[in-house]
């Protein structure tokens, strides 16, 4: 069964018949974690990078921001059995648009915003796709830990992480 | 180089504007109509005030299912807002369907033209500039080429994605290289073949190149920067994705801040279901 994953969203699985997708990352970015012992797995798509811009917002929805929704996605998988020791990373989407250079370039920020963390918490990304100027899917397969990685109008990538 | 005639030939096969589009545009770019005149536009015909109430009801206002006349929908939502959603009509017939050729499916192009419209309108609203009718329009029928222009992109995909990846061209550059027109000019010719004002015909036409405008730049401006927020939101974005141009003194001259941007973005994407709920309503 497929799980979408909107925007500012995110789902955690250990159901084996499930599938998290998510569609069209822009400059927003997805983030798949998975961890093939106990085959839990989780899917964010956050389109800013610091809750610090709406409170009340992040605090309605916490998946819209990198710093808020980055700890909620790990968070939801060890409360279903995952451990971080194992945790398999893939990171897609931050693009930008055009001779964005630093104004309003939300995609680069958002990247810059999940190196910071992950920096900060130890943690290692197994595949990265991120920046350019084009759209991504991201799937996730809970039984198999198989991801793809679909660049629109460029076909689809297998991503084994086990 | 193709045969651009056969090209804009295309352009007869396009659904016609529903009248009552052409009618509310008329009114609201005449300085001399009144109110009144717009009520008298709405109510006057059936099926425009069933469509009206059907996307009144939608989700997006928070009364979903309560609204049972168009009286009542102007007395809540305002006749701005009333005039916007029958505004909508105006695009749903040619911008639903799938456009393989940009790789979009049924509906994507249509919710990425919705979506580019009700943020083109905040952005207007926000600094209280530019005639928010127009920009609401143009930023919803803004991609009318690409219907027209979808089967050649499909055709010459190869070619104009290696130009974009080799040349730093953007997507609109590559297709006026390889096809010989691109969708924002073909589109300024939709509008103009609908009797569109040349102010229509003018932001369709530059709405990734608003600096090229002389009569609405304002207009324009907006309805480009409403397009790179939705370009970057990735919602409905089909295989062009964000290979456009972005002019930073335009969006200066708008005097928008990044944090304003920012928060227009948090904005809708809090209230995306709800968007989608308009959109699939109308």
């Amino acid at each position: 069964m497929n799980l979408t994953v909107g925007v500012s969203d995110m789902k955690v699985s250990d159901d084996s018949e499930s599938v998290l997708v998510t569609y069209s990352l822009g400059s927003c970015i997805g983030i798949a974690i998975y961890d093939p012992v106990a085959r839990v797995g989780g899917l964010l798509h956050f389109m800013l990078p610091e809750s610090s811009l709406d409170l009340n917002k992040a605090k309605k929805n916490p998946y819209m921001f990198a710093d808020t929704g980055i700890p909620a996605l790990f968070k939801s998988a060890y409360e279903l059995g995952a451990k971080k020791q194992r945790m398999k990373v893939i990171v897609a989407g931050g693009s930008q648009v055009l001779d964005q250079q630093g104004f309003f370039n939300i995609g680069k920020r958002n990247d810059m915003a999940v190196r910071k963390i992950f920096h900060r918490n130890n943690v290692l990304i197994d595949y990265k796709d991120v920046g350019g100027n084009v759209n991504r899917t991201v799937r996730l397969a809970i039984k198999t830990g198989e991801a793809n990685m679909k660049v629109s109008g460029r076909g689809e990538k297998k991503i084994c992480l086990i | 180089m193709l045969d651009i005639t056969s090209i804009m030939k295309k352009i007869d096969s396009l659904k016609p504007i529903p009248q009552v589009a052409h009618k509310i545009m008329s009114i609201v770019e005449d300085p001399e109509s009144s109110l009144p005149d717009l009520s008298k536009v709405i109510g006057y015909d059936s099926s425009v005030t069933a469509n009206l109430l059907k996307v009144a009801n939608s989700a997006y206002f928070g009364r979903p299912g309560k609204f049972d006349s168009v009286h009542q929908a102007i007395v809540y939502l305002g006749m701005d807002h009333v005039v916007d959603l029958v505004l909508l009509s105006s695009g749903a017939d040619n911008l639903k369907p799938e456009q393989t050729g940009y790789d979009l499916q049924k509906g994507d192009l249509w919710k990425y033209s919705v979506l580019s419209a009700l943020i083109a309108r905040e952005l207007a609203e926000n600094k209280g500039i530019g005639e928010t009718h127009l920009i609401f329009t143009a930023a919803l029928l803004k991609d009318i080429g690409k219907v027209i222009l979808d089967q050649y992109v499909g055709d010459a995909f190869e070619q104009i994605n290696t130009t974009v990846l080799e040349q730093n061209l953007t997507f609109r550059e590559a297709e006026k290289q390889i096809i010989g027109i691109d969708h924002a000019e073909l589109g300024g010719m939709v509008a103009k073949s609908w009797n569109f004002s040349s102010k229509m015909v003018e932001i369709i036409q530059n709405h990734h190149q608003p600096q090229e405008s002389s009569i609405s730049e304002i207009e324009s401006s907006i309805v480009y920067l409403a397009d790179i927020i939705c370009m970057m939101m990735g919602v409905g974005g089909g295989l062009d994705g964000l290979a456009y141009r972005f002019h930073k003194e335009v969006v200066k001259r708008l005097q928008f801040t990044d944090r304003d941007l920012q928060e227009v973005m948090a904005m809708f994407g809090e209230k995306l279901e709800h968007v989608e709920s308009l959109v699939s309503m109308s």
